[in-house]
């Protein structure tokens, strides 16, 4: 990064050439008083004296420019929010240290590989980028769409301006893969004779199904309804994810083996101990069929109704008989705003949101309630029901009451009320206040055990049920929670399974993983950073137009945003160069010089000079450097006698990146950087 | 008893010198300071006002050295002659309305006469310190304090015309207004053959720390070095002072005790106009100096003294 500074400015007024004679001695009196008033103008402007030591400790602007810095000098802003558990710490740091895993892996429930996912769009090999976030995202198409992101929550580039678009990316990488999807998908080859039955098409029967195959197991899959998917196809409303995403990306996982068996009932249809005998080895993903409705006065009149039943008529009928009527949805979390957003787009005349929580501790996550009340829903804080109203039947409103805590002093959910009663007029009530598992068909005949709550019997380490050879995974085990959460559950079960089935213990070497849980960061501060470094803007669609139908709230990522955001990645970790010329920023003496090219396909280091002779030994690059390839060595005392030695060229970091190291995975090789030529007489 | 008052006299002029170098040091720091967008001293006392008492007890504390090669008594007086005429000039400023310390018939000539001694100070010490840059820094002083004499003495005789009296106050006495534009050529002759007086910038090729290290006082050190300083400090002073009084009105120009106040308020203007001069413009050659002296400012002085003789002729 060469170094602009000010040039000395000479004003037109002052002049080295003079006159002889009287009209040289006026010329040398007025350049005098130039000068004269030069100096007085200069007197008036601020002094830019460091006034120590008041400012002593104040950065100039350019070291700000990778945030992480701020951190780094006085450990400020970055505040880490409740410590993980000792043992899920253990187990992160191992795996950073052993495996190279970035935070975006770490992060991920289910460990997607966003780095190598990156590092292959970058490289313009996007259908291998595709097929490497498969391996652990067993539907990247639509978790592009609708995955909360705890990867870029992580990524490890807010510190220095805004994260990754990973989402958006496996979006891209989606619609790059299914063009050429008819010639890379293959049968895998079922070799172990041995068969396992899932019930259950939802996210993570599927993960799991994907996994047994690839070890070479013959699934079987039984699905209830009339289509796969689970709750993806239940309830994901279809303006967030079009249903030929989803299918088409299941049609790809039957492609490669999978016999999926639609509209079956276990337990009606088929029973489950008939399975059980057929099968090796029983998975039950089933899911959360039933929505909890509160037992309250008043809830069996008309126009009462559960948040699924609710989705699935406005998903599949595309209607849900609130057309021009007043909805009150009950409830704060993301269900809740998908209900609410739903019933806009099927005709309701007002929608309103109440829930019990404030406005900055709603359960669901904010961007969702904020497109949500930009289509026009009405939210309604801190507001506990009492009583459903009705005459002759039907609902005309809902009594509520205010709501002064959720949380008791230990953070158990015990709310408080106030003693003012509110009346909403309302004609339709959806209660979105939680769901659960409905098993007593599916038990029926089993050796399964349903505890007093009308939950499965499930150890939440090995996904073992009370019956051997019976499995579980995904929500009707975790209970409510993310897509991705139940793909991190069917890649454990599916572990337990194969386990089984080759008479290995379960629980060796398994520890259990909870949720990650995320680092916060400090505000991002945009000053001073460049327009090219920020990340890539999708726009939503208008929200007076999207409400009036089903269509796809935001569009992808452009073929030139999506490689100019794959090529923001730093790869963390990887220990290898990736020319992010952030060592270069906050030298102090300007003695880093980075360069790299930027083509799709060779996005290379072409030039890293370290000058030691303006080297201050300060350690600010190293303590920066996102992937580790600048490391502190403890050599201090570094000296040479010639100054040509003094200028670092710096061939370990151009190394091939291959393997684990740059990329999270075995396997992938780094495009072709040529390794530049070493200078005679350079050590090697 | 004269003797008695001549002693209070004398220790009250090197006082205010002292003093007044001590403010001006540190004036000079801040005015300098600012010009170059710095802040100054900050450190010791509010706004660093403090920093001048610091190193004048370091100057005191530090080592006396003394050349072995030196003519050492001369090198050692040879300060104090530079510094005593200054400090006596200041007795003949006429302060208030018919009062100066020292109201002598002959006051003008006494201050342009004795700060002339202070050549041979420089001179003592240029010759006593056995050292060839300081030797031609004390030359060259010479020739430059002996020049600019005469146009100094010849825009103050300007004045001298219009008052017809050579006692300070006696001119204070006459002063009227018109003298204001009517020698104000003559006052910016006398400001700047002032400065080159003092050795100041740009007028301190005596001194050249580029190329003669610093001149005749090169090789002093400690409180030595530090009165030649407050030698330069105190003729900027006594300068300002009567370049106020004789050009400017002096206590005229606010009624009554006032007057005292904005006397000194003016003359310290005029110390922040030869700074402010000193902190722009570069270093003169030897050869532009001397041609400076004879070619401009004298032939300026002349005509300034027979305009206003002119003038005296014709009231």
């Amino acid at each position: 990064m060469a170094v602009e500074r000010d040039r000395l400015k000479v004003p037109e007024s002052v002049s080295d050439e003079y006159a002889p004679g009287v009209k040289g001695f006026f010329q040398g009196a007025l350049s005098v008083l130039t000068g004269l008033g030069i100096t007085a103008r200069a007197a008036t402007r601020t002094p830019t004296t460091v006034r120590y030591p008041d400012e002593k400790l104040t950065l100039s602007d350019r070291w700000r420019g990778p945030l992480y810095l701020r951190g780094a000098l006085g450990r400020d802003s970055i505040d880490i929010i409740s410590a993980p558990p000792d043992e899920y710490n253990g187990v992160i740091d191992e795996l950073y240290r052993t495996e190279r895993l970035s935070p975006c892996i770490g992060n991920c429930p289910a460990n997607v590989d966003a780095r190598g996912q990156a590092f292959l769009i970058a490289d313009d090999r996007v259908p291998e980028a595709y097929e490497l976030v498969r391996e652990r995202n067993i539907l990247p198409g639509v978790l592009g769409r609708i995955c909360h992101h705890p990867c870029e929550t992580a990524c490890r580039r807010t510190r220095y301006d805004e994260p990754i678009s990973i989402r958006p990316l496996h979006r891209f990488a989606y619609e790059e893969y299914r063009k050429v999807a008819s010639e890379r998908i293959k049968p895998l080859p079922q070799t172990r004779g041995k068969r396992v039955a899932i019930v259950g098409a939802g996210p993570s029967g599927l993960t799991a199904a994907h996994d047994l195959m690839r070890l070479g197991y013959t699934v079987t899959m039984y699905e209830g309804e009339s289509k796969p998917g689970g709750a993806l196809s239940t309830g994901v409303p279809s303006y967030r994810l079009p249903r030929d995403v989803l299918y088409n990306e299941i049609d790809n996982i039957v492609a490669m083996g999978l016999d999926l068996h639609c509209g079956v009932k276990v337990g009606k249809d088929v029973m489950l101990a008939d399975i059980m005998r057929d099968n090796d080895a029983v998975l039950v993903a089933v899911g959360l069929q039933q929505s909890r409705i509160l037992p309250l006065p008043g809830t069996d009149a008309e126009g009462v109704i559960g948040a699924l039943e609710f989705l699935w008529a406005a998903n599949n009928l595309g209607e849900a008989g609130v057309a021009g009527k007043r909805v009150l949805v009950i409830g704060g979390g993301n269900v809740a705003v998908d209900v609410a957003r739903c019933a806009l787009r099927v005709g309701a005349s007002e929608v309103k949101l109440a829930c019990l929580e404030g406005d900055n501790e709603m359960p669901c996550h904010p961007w969702e309630i904020e497109e949500a009340i930009d289509e026009g829903v009405i939210a309604m804080c801190s507001l506990g029901p009492v009583e459903v109203l009705s005459s002759e039947n039907k609902v005309t409103g809902m009594r509520m009451r205010p709501c002064l805590s959720v949380f008791d002093e230990s953070g158990r959910f015990s709310p408080t009320y106030g003693e003012e009663m509110t009346d909403i007029e309302t004609d339709v009530v959806v209660f979105s206040i939680g769901q659960a598992a409905v098993l007593d068909d599916l038990v029926s005949g089993t050796a399964l055990l349903v505890s007093g709550r009308g939950q499965l019997v499930v150890d939440s380490t090995d996904f073992t049920t009370s019956a051997p050879g019976v499995f579980a995974c995904g929500e009707v085990v975790t209970g409510p929670g993310s897509a991705i959460g139940s793909i991190a559950t069917g890649h454990e079960a599916a572990t337990s399974v194969h386990r089984y089935l080759e008479g290995q213990s379960l629980t060796e070497g398994r520890v259990p993983r909870p949720v990650p849980v995320l680092e916060k960061y400090g505000p991002v501060d945009f000053d001073y950073v460049e327009p090219e470094r920020r990340r890539a803007v999708i726009e939503l669609a208008d929200p007076e137009e999207r409400v009036t139908d089903f269509r796809v709230v935001e569009p992808g990522l452009t073929r030139e945003q999506a490689m100019a955001e794959a090529m923001r990645c730093l790869r963390c970790e990887s220990e290898v160069c990736v020319g992010c010329t952030f060592c270069a920023r906050v030298c102090p003496d300007y003695a880093i010089k980075v360069e790299r090219s930027d083509e799709p396909g060779a996005r290379c280091l072409t030039t890293y000079e370290l000058d030691l002779t303006k080297c201050c030994f300060c350690g600010l690059c190293a303590e920066q450097c996102p992937t580790g390839a600048l490391q502190h060595s403890g050599q201090y005392e570094l000296s040479f006698y010639h100054r040509e030695l003094m200028v670092f060229d710096k061939g370990e970091m151009l190394r091939d990146g291959g393997g684990t190291r740059s990329t999270g995975r075995d396997g992938i090789t780094s495009p072709a950087c040529p390794a530049p030529p070493r200078k005679a007489g350079e050590a090697s | 008893m004269s003797f008695l008052w001549g002693v209070v006299w004398g220790v009250a002029a090197v006082l205010v010198v002292a003093v007044g170098a001590i403010i001006g040091v540190w004036w000079e720091r801040k005015v300098a300071a600012r010009i170059q967008l710095r802040l100054g001293p900050q450190q010791i006392g509010p706004a660093g006002s403090l920093q001048m008492v610091a190193d004048v007890l370091k100057l005191l504390v530090k080592e006396d050295i003394v050349p072995d090669a030196s003519d050492e008594p001369f090198f050692r007086y040879a300060p104090l002659a530079v510094f005593a005429p200054v400090a006596m000039s200041i007795a003949v400023i006429p302060f208030a309305a018919g009062w100066a310390p020292f109201d002598a018939s002959v006051g003008v000539f006494f201050f342009l006469a004795v700060p002339s001694i202070g050549v041979l100070g420089i001179l003592f010490s240029a010759w006593a310190s056995h050292n060839t840059l300081s030797a031609l820094g004390g030359v060259r002083a010479a020739a430059q304090m002996v020049s600019y004499e005469v146009p100094r003495s010849l825009s103050v005789l300007s004045v001298l015309v219009l008052a017809g009296t050579l006692r300070p106050v006696g001119v204070m006495d006459a002063w009227q207004w018109w003298w204001i534009p009517a020698t104000f050529v003559g006052f910016i002759v006398y400001l700047i053959s002032s400065i080159a007086e003092m050795n100041r910038g740009p007028f301190d090729i005596p001194e050249a720390e580029s190329e003669l290290v610093a001149g005749y006082f090169a090789d002093y050190a400690g409180i030595r070095w530090a009165v030649f300083m407050m030698g330069e400090y105190g003729a900027m002073i006594s300068a300002s002072l009567f370049g106020a009084a004789m050009f400017l009105g002096g206590y005229h120009l606010l009624p009554g005790a006032l007057g005292i106040v904005a006397f000194i308020a003016v003359a310290s203007l005029l110390m922040t106009v030869i700074m402010w001069v000193k902190w722009t413009l570069p270093r003169m050659r030897q050869d532009q100096l001397m041609e400076f002296c004879w070619k401009m400012l004298t032939p300026i002085a002349l005509v300034q003294l027979l305009v206003a003789g002119v003038i005296a002729a014709w009231l």
